[in-house]
């Protein structure tokens, strides 16, 4: 039933492939129900009744499975920690008990009752870990996957988690761009394999693809929001992130840049229900070594002055003299002397302490039969400037139940409204708001003498006017039945849904720039967003003493519908109106667009005695993106593990408590972030022209040259690795080094623009990506009073781009290129090697006697990419105190600093950086920031590489500090758990890099590291928060 | 048996789904469309063409990027936003990476690519009661037209191009031609001229060529070419056209919203869906614009002197705040961006003829015309009485009489005059350099000397 309720919100999907799906799908549920009555009678021998409690804290285990070896007779204990069997078996026996978090056990009976203790593990080995379409224990796997517990990360007070995520897992490079709560992030997982298409991971929650490009239409100015922030992080369970080639290639073509797979919490069997409250208050504000550092406005003055002149004495024509400097004494017409000047400190004006709130509830529980997870969340974070907010309110069910031994299903459901307050960061001069605050001279009044704004757009104009909100309606959720066929034989079959409704408007009033002139601006946007997916597996177990099977196939057909419909609106009667129906101008837009994938997949794992693994696993993709010649991908991969610790040799050696080596080789795919219809040759029909003044007439012109040979792009992976335990799991080392080699790169290859064109999607150029990662787990101290425990990881990641038949720039200016031979994200330059102290210009690397450049000499001067990156992590709990810290850390990466670019050039317009202050002024004066004159090449190479920093940095991105109420008093207020706690976030940043070393003007990928400029930077947080359970 | 039965109903589930799989993956587009469908019938043929005028009056040629490599590097505009790299134009010192140089490069031949794609399909389109053969000849000679126009745009500005004909269907059409000479450029330019000379109607439309705007720009660059006689020719043809006039005052023809004015013999048309980026870069941030674009202090000063200027001090705006005193060009004011692109206006063929009789030393003939536009700005004749000194004054004439139209830079360097009046040596400059990127991508272009 809940299935036809989904089908109904498709409506833009044709409704005949829906109604086959359907009628699939209940035919399959109906035929798997019938199977399911039969329950063969049996012959009881012995009744078994037990209990399993935790070793060191002798409560009882709920949830643990208790399991009669040889057998799949299975059951789980209940809140009070006690199971029984009724079995055909006869004593003694073995039962294996095993629960997540605990070292497996088995313990050989000869009656009842039974007590068993467990073990909590030290190494979490025997955890259980999501991998595509299942999930494996931790010391079966043979690719290189990171898991990371959402309880570590989920108090950073960011929107989205995967900015909780940095420093977290190794080989998982994760940066935030801007302050603004709720923008995107960026994200690689080894390596960036794509210049065109998308790099990012794909993420998949409880099995739904996750849409995770932004539907963001309103213009600010180069910055986007995040999906994920969606996502209320306090829902999470765990994140999986699946790297290797033998992890990621049941994903196919989809895989290649890793995947990140989001557990969501649910419910245990058989346990008392527990209601569970988190409430957390505390603030944002700027580090204010980010912030830019202005000269004053008597400083500013005197340089404007200085600049005038020179290039007046530079260039006679200009008529720039000390006669006619613009400071210069009011009664002679100018704007009085530079000592005369003020200064007004915008930047410290639009700066705030941000409110940040969250709040989460959450109940779970269950029965011998179901279980359930609600989760309820309400976030608001302001940002540490004025105007942006994030507000998210969140609600999760997820139930399943088991309708008998053979029978199962469930659903996962979340729902979720971000609101968010916005404003124009970024590129661009238009109502920007931090470009507001820092880019205005500091001795511009903030108000002309009649009180009017004064400059571009006034700040304190821009906050009070700001009117730029977004609305993101987000359902993501799956329905799945699941049943036993034979023993170890399982059919399953879900139906999920990510639906985004994404409405944004805008309103610019006749106070702001974008509204002055035309009597107010107001645009409007609804965006829809659907991704269905049917899917259908089947997966065999077995065991046969040490032979171990386990074999999955599936299928799954996805489909999604992009729409939008847009109006906007110009010329209203005052302030008051806003909406676009009163506006005198009005224009409307539409789009749609849809694409849709077909796949058979299928893994096949096997281990001997848990000594030798292999694995394989394929996936064969259809896509409608790609051209007709090429619809269909296949990618294959192959896995092996030696465990040499369960070899006789080592058995014995107390020391050494794990050693497992790793390798495995595959082909993925990747077809994300490419236009839908890219193979696809097309004809605009925008291109309207008047055929008599009036009115416009439809037009049609050329707009993209087809290719019916496109197709994904393929990387091949090896991985080898290791696990490394020792000293009972004391410490813990996995280290893997892999080698990914991307072919066929999805390219918007240029094309001579005599064509008509600029370029058309193509298979072309090769990419490589080789690294390392470490990952090092140590319990230094462990006793009952206290305990350390420490988690480091680092990786390195070299990234070339071997192949490229012609380099190509990004971004404005061309300030990155892609060449082949280097990395991505170089930056291509002209080297500023000296400020000549003779004549205070600047001397460029292989420039001409004359002091001219071209072209030639740009030179590639490093690229945005760490050399290594990792975090550093510590915990200690003493009694009922607990702290944690995590360092994360990037070294070798080099940013352009674009607001030193901008604010350390002509000071006549605009503000200017104190920096300046140390320019060139007379003979023998050593500096590296030019003699000021708008002439000659000492302010007009945009591309020089003073501008260039180092921007390594180590940050402490989290510090936590916990106290937990006693025991005895708990008992007395009848709470189960009570925490006090503080979090604090990017409380210090060391790094050499001027401003926010992690921030860029765009969340264009390919051109990150243009720093500093439109963004505001990260902020530092303060947080004070209470968690009971009861 | 029944074992069996639910593992074959399972395995059914999963193969049932791939029978449909080859539908399922095939999705057609509804915004744009595939390109098999363009150029089919009268209808869509006209749709093409307006295609073609839609391409020419994009931001990167006409609507801003490409009149900007003129007016920098002449001396009545200058560039005073943060894109600062454009000041290498007005310093001569372009580089060939300047993204204003690509952006209009690529802009144009994306325009010749349109103007091809209608010449090759639409002459072959059968003529029909609705569609008859005078259309599809007016349709043909636009394109004609503006192929003319885009490639004398390439020739003087980069000199000599490679002349593609043909349209672009598949990447394997780009070209393998060389650079020609700019003569050849020139002579692509007038056989595309006389082309559309032949197809178009007689008539007047002030925003779609006719057979008259083909007259004109054959003026224009008749002129370009020393061809006096064919330049004051051509000129004579619109002049005495009563439906073109030299309406007085100055401001007539742009301020209060006018569009299509007498005085207008081509000029592009904007509106609320497809607009142009003039007034935002021109005007103050008080009218809704960056005011990155202005004039230059010496033209400004010429221009507030309405005894140098008349009545053409209309083309400033001035305004004071916090004691300084700035300058903007007010030719573009409608910061809904549908200011309308002149492209050429009668004035030009006055002083077209004024220049080629002085040249032809019919100095009498070169006073009257110089004098009609003088007139119109409110002015008295011209005191030049010598050929050198008409020649000069026409120059002087021209500089105010469209100082926020490309016409200057161009002007000067067409009389060679440019070194001189502008201040720097290298002749190399007098043509932009090649795009770079372009170098890199196709092997059979070279660069221009000096780069």
């Amino acid at each position: 039933m809940e299935i036809n309720i989904h089908v109904k919100k498709f409506y833009n999907h044709n409704f005949s492939d829906f109604f086959s799906l359907a009628s699939i799908f209940a035919l399959i549920l109906f035929s798997l129900s019938v199977s399911g009555q039969e329950v063969k009678p049996s012959t009881i021998n012995s009744q078994l009744v037990g209990k399993i409690i935790d070793v060191a804290t002798k409560e009882p285990l709920p949830g643990v499975v208790v399991r009669i070896k040889g057998t799949t007779h299975a059951v789980a204990t209940s809140a009070d920690g006690s199971f029984s069997f009724r079995t055909g078996q006869s004593f003694p026996y073995t039962l294996f008990v095993s629960l997540i978090g605990y070292d497996s056990q088995e313990k050989r009976v000869d009656g009842s009752p039974v007590t068993i203790s467990l073990k909590a593990s030290a190494n979490q080995l025997n955890d259980v870990v999501a991998v595509g379409y299942g999930t494996q224990r931790k010391s079966d796997l043979t690719g290189a996957v990171s898991k990371i517990k959402a309880s570590e990360t989920v108090k950073l007070p960011v929107a989205s988690f995967d900015a909780q995520l940095q420093g977290r897992a190794a080989g998982v490079q994760i940066n935030s761009n801007s302050g603004v709560p709720g923008e995107g992030t960026f994200v690689r997982v080894r390596g960036t394999t794509s210049i065109n298409s998308s790099s990012e991971p794909l993420y998949v929650i409880d099995g739904v693809f996750l849409n995770n490009t932004s539907l963001q239409t309103t213009n600010l100015g180069g910055r986007t929001t995040s999906p994920l922030a969606d996502i209320n992080p306090a829902d999470i369970e765990s994140i999986e992130v699946l790297k290797d080639a033998s992890a990621t290639a049941i994903y196919g073509s989809r895989g290649a840049n890793g995947v990140v797979l989001v557990t969501t919490k649910r419910g245990s069997f058989n346990a008392k229900t527990k209601v569970s409250l988190d409430v957390s208050t505390g603030w944002v504000e700027a580090d204010k070594s980010t912030i830019p550092q202005l000269a004053s406005g008597p400083e500013s003055a005197l340089l404007a002055n200085e600049y005038w002149i020179n290039s007046g004495i530079d260039r006679p024509a200009l008529n720039q003299t000390f006669a006619n400097r613009p400071f210069r004494p009011v009664s002679q017409g100018g704007a009085g002397l530079p000592e005369e000047q003020q200064t007004f400190d915008r930047i410290g004006d639009i700066l705030q302490r941000g409110l940040i709130q969250d709040y989460n509830l959450s109940i779970q529980g269950g029965t011998d039969k179901s279980r359930f997870y609600v989760g309820a969340g309400y976030t608001d974070q302001k940002a540490l400037i004025k105007v942006p907010q994030f507000q998210r309110t969140s609600l999760k069910f997820n139930y399943d139940h088991n309708l008998s031994d053979a029978i199962s299903f469930g659903l996962t459901n979340s729902i979720s409204k971000s609101d968010r307050n916005q404003a124009r960061t970024g590129d661009g001069p238009q109502v920007n708001l931090w470009n507001a605050a820092t880019s205005a001279a500091t001795y511009t009044p903030k108000f002309a003498l009649d009180g009017t704004s004064t400059g571009s757009d006034n700040i304190y104009v821009l906050i009070d006017n700001y009117d730029v909100n977004t609305t993101s309606l987000r359902y993501v959720g799956s329905a799945y039945a699941e049943a036993k066929i034979i023993d170890g034989l399982k059919f399953k079959s879900s139906f999920s849904l990510d639906y985004n409704h994404y409405d944004e408007s805008a309103y610019w009033n006749s106070q702001t720039s974008i509204g002055r002139a035309v009597g107010g601006n107001a645009t409007s946007s609804i965006t829809q967003n659907s991704t269905w997916i049917n899917e259908q597996t089947l997966t065999y177990i077995k065991n046969e003493g040490d032979h171990h099977f386990n074999a999955l196939v599936g299928n799954s057909l996805q489909a999604n519908v992009i729409s939008l419909t847009a109006a906007e609106g110009s010329g209203f009667a005052n302030d008051n109106f806003k909406l676009i129906s009163s506006a005198s101008t009005r224009t409307s837009s539409q789009n749609w667009s849809k694409y849709s994938l077909a796949s058979f997949f299928g893994r096949f794992d096997y281990n001997y005695a848990s000594r030798y693994y292999i694995g394989l696993s394929a996936r064969a993709d259809g896509s409608s993106k790609f051209g007709a010649n090429n619809k269909w991908g296949y990618f294959p991969a192959v896995s092996g593990a030696w465990r040499l610790k369960q070899e006789s040799f080592l058995k014995d050696a107390k020391w050494l408590s794990d050693l497992k080596l790793r390798a495995s080789y595959g082909v993925t795919g990747n077809q994300a972030g490419i236009d839908n219809f890219a193979a696809q040759g097309l004809w605009t029909g925008g291109s309207s022209y008047p055929d008599v003044a009036g009115s416009p007439q439809p037009g049609i012109g050329p707009i993209q040259l087809g290719n019916p040979d496109l197709r994904w792009e393929k990387t091949a992976q090896t991985n080898l690795g290791f696990d490394l335990g020792l000293f009972e799991n004391r410490i813990s080392v996995t280290v893997d080094v892999y080698n990914k080699y991307t072919t066929g790169l999805l390219l918007q290859k240029p094309i001579a623009a005599s064509s008509g064109f600029a370029t058309y999607w193509a298979n072309e150029g090769e990419m490589s990506n080789k690294g390392y990662e470490v990952g090092i787990n140590t319990t230094n101290i462990t006793n009952n009073n206290f305990s350390w425990k420490t988690s480091l990881n680092f990786s390195g990641n070299r990234n070339r781009i071997e192949k490229l038949p012609t380099q190509i720039t990004q971004y404005t200016r061309d300030w990155v290129i892609m060449k082949e031979g280097y990395s991505m994200n170089s930056f291509w330059l002209y080297n500023q090697l000296a400020v000549d102290p003779q004549t205070g210009a600047p001397v460029f690397e292989g420039q001409a006697a004359n002091g001219t450049v071209t072209t030639a000499n740009r030179q590639i001067l490093g690229d945005s990419y760490p050399k290594i990156f990792g975090g550093l992590s510590n915990s200690f709990t003493f009694k009922n105190f607990d702290l944690s810290f995590l360092f994360t850390f990037q070294a070798g990466n080099k940013s352009l600093n674009l607001n030193r670019y901008f604010r350390e050039r002509n000071p006549t317009s605009g503000g200017v950086l104190a920096n300046v202050l140390n320019r060139w002024q007379k003979p023998g004066d050593i500096t590296d920031i030019p003699r000021l004159t708008s002439i000659g090449t000492n302010y007009t190479i945009d591309q020089s590489s003073r501008y260039l920093e180092d921007a390594s940095f180590l940050r402490l991105k989290q510090l936590s500090f916990g106290y937990n109420l006693p025991g005895e008093f708990l008992k007395k207020i009848r709470l189960s758990q009570a925490r006090f706690y503080f979090v604090g976030s990017n409380l210090f940043l060391i790094t050499k890099y001027t401003g926010d070393p992690e921030s860029s003007v765009t969340s264009n990928p390919n051109a990150q590291g243009l720093g500093s400029f439109g963004t505001p930077p990260q902020p530092r947080s303060f947080q004070f928060g209470l968690n009971i359970t009861i | 048996m029944k074992i069996s039965i639910r593992i074959a109903l399972a395995l059914s589930g999963l193969l049932v789904v791939a029978s449909s799989c080859k539908k399922f993956i095939d999705v057609k587009p509804e915004l744009n469309i595939s390109d098999e469908l363009t150029i089919v019938d009268g209808n869509s043929a006209q749709t093409a063409v307006r295609g073609i005028y839609n391409q020419l009056q994009s931001n990167d040629y006409y609507g801003y990027t490409f009149q900007t490599l003129g007016l920098f590097s002449g001396d009545n505009v200058q560039y005073v936003g943060s894109q600062t790299v454009n000041q290498q134009l007005t310093n001569h010192t372009v580089l060939a990476d300047l993204a204003a140089v690509g952006n209009s490069w690529a802009a144009i031949y994306n325009t010749i690519n349109r103007a091809n794609n209608v010449i090759a399909k639409v002459p072959a389109l059968p003529v029909s009661a609705t569609f008859t053969e005078a259309l599809r000849n007016q349709l043909v000679g636009e394109a004609y037209f503006l192929r003319a126009l885009s490639y004398f745009d390439l020739a003087r500005t980069w000199g000599g191009v490679q002349l593609i004909t043909t349209p672009t269907a598949t990447a394997a059409d780009q070209t393998t031609a060389k650079r020609s000479t700019v003569a050849e450029t020139y002579a692509q330019v007038l056989r595309d001229l006389t082309q559309a000379e032949t197809l178009l109607p007689n008539t007047t439309n002030r925003i779609r060529a006719t057979r008259k705007t083909a007259y004109a720009l054959h003026a224009r660059v008749s002129l370009y070419q020393k061809d006096y006689t064919n330049a004051a020719a051509f000129a004579t043809r619109l002049i005495e056209d009563t439906n073109y006039a030299l309406i007085g005052p100055y401001n007539s023809f742009f301020p209060a919203n006018a569009t299509v004015t007498q005085e207008s013999v081509l000029e592009l048309q904007y509106n609320i869906n497809v607009t142009n980026s003039q007034a935002y870069n021109w005007q103050p941030a008080s009218n809704g614009g960056v005011g990155w674009v202005t004039p230059t202090a010496t033209v400004a000063s010429l221009l507030l002197n309405t005894s140098v200027s008349g009545n053409r001090n209309s083309l400033i705006l001035t305004q004071t705040t916090g004691g300084v005193t700035r300058y903007f060009g007010n030719l573009y004011y409608r910061t809904a961006g549908t200011d309308p692109i002149y492209l050429i206006r009668i004035a030009e063929l006055y002083l077209i003829r004024a220049e080629a009789l002085a040249q032809l030393n019919d100095l009498a003939g070169a006073t009257r015309d110089i004098n009609a536009v003088r007139t119109r700005a409110g002015l008295a004749g011209t005191t030049a009485t010598t050929q050198a000194n008409l020649i000069l004054a026409i120059e002087a004439e021209n500089r105010l009489e469209f100082a926020f139209e490309d016409h200057r830079w161009y002007d000067l360097v067409r009389t060679g005059r440019a070194n001189t009046v502008l201040g720097f040596s290298d002749p190399n400059k007098l043509l932009l350099p090649i795009p770079y990127a372009q170098l890199l991508i196709d092997s059979n272009l070279s660069q221009n000397p000096g780069y």
